[in-house]
């Protein structure tokens, strides 16, 4: 390198930022006329993070949950609708779509104690479907509820045991 | 067409490729940087509105041939960024689409598939960037 060699630092760094300039420009004018324009900034602290409003988190890991479920120790339960429940499920979970939580608690938590441990899973890195339904059952009572996240791919992906039909 | 040549054009249209679906779905696309669980929610959103275009810009400018020094300095860091991202989520257990070159969301997220793709356009970044500043050196001297 010679003492000239700084000069084409000075040239990339006009050069950077003359393409920053672009792109804030262009980023800033498309955002703002699309009809699908999303806020610059957005609080999203609380979307599908498994964490309630009172600060704690519920996610349980697949190793913590396959665990579990090897032991017999908890009772799973799917959060989403019936056909894709019918369709293919943890083994052995139970059916409480978080849709029709409120007139189907009652039949789906038969049986069930307050002091189960409860394991809610819908499917999808975004799905909100079990963490919506955790919440619920610890407002019925339930203390003891975790949440899997993106629990039916990934109970799957690792082969874990699954049912299928009614 | 050289090596060179050959390669700042693939280079570029990796970039405009990837900024595509992206700038067509801002928000599908702050889901994707969401769910890496990497940066703070109040950069999430102007990630999902400026990444894009800077994509496209020095995409463009690499086929383009202008501006050589800063848009083969930008993608040498974006595409580190991006390999960092992945493998710190490959690393903690995150199994998580890319949305490198899609804002769906992958049925079977395969991050080795997405570490070694990103792998290979960094060499070619790298190679860029030895030739363009190297180069420059030379003249210059």
């Amino acid at each position: 390198m010679t003492l000239n060699s700084g000069r084409i630092w000075i040239k990339t760094s006009r050069q950077v930022l003359f393409i920053a300039l672009i792109v804030l420009v262009a980023g800033f004018c498309s955002n703002k006329l699309r009809s699908d324009k999303i806020p610059l900034v957005e609080d999203w602290s609380e979307k599908s993070n498994p964490v309630t409003s009172s600060g704690e988190n519920l996610e349980i890991s697949l190793a913590e949950a396959a665990n579990l479920f090897k032991e017999k120790r908890s009772i799973f339960i799917d959060a989403r609708s019936k056909e894709e429940y019918d369709a293919g499920r943890i083994k052995g979970a139970k059916s409480l779509p978080y849709k029709e939580a409120d007139w189907k608690f009652v039949e789906a938590m038969a049986g069930v104690s307050e002091n189960s441990s409860i394991i809610t899973y819908c499917d999808g890195e975004t799905c909100e479907l079990s963490m919506e339904l955790a919440v619920f059952l610890r407002n019925a009572g339930y203390k003891n509820v975790r949440v899997l996240s993106n629990g039916w791919s990934v109970w799957k992906q690792n082969g874990l045991p699954v049912d299928t039909g009614k | 067409m050289t090596l060179y040549h050959g390669a700042r054009i693939a280079l570029g249209i990796v970039f405009i490729y990837a900024s595509y679906d992206k700038i067509l779905h801002p928000a599908a696309f702050a889901k994707v940087i969401y769910n890496y669980q990497i940066l703070p929610g109040e950069l999430i959103n102007l990630s999902a509105i400026f990444l894009p275009w800077l994509e496209l810009t020095i995409g463009s400018l690499l086929i383009i041939g202008v501006w050589l020094p800063g848009s083969v300095f930008i993608g040498n860091i974006l595409l580190i960024i991006f390999f960092c991202a992945l493998m710190y989520n490959k690393a903690r257990g995150l199994d998580i689409s890319c949305g490198c070159f899609s804002t769906g969301t992958d049925d079977a997220p395969q991050s080795n598939l997405y570490l070694l793709r990103d792998f290979s356009f960094t060499v070619i970044a790298v190679y860029l960037f030895i030739k363009v500043f190297m180069s420059d050196f030379a003249h210059s001297r």
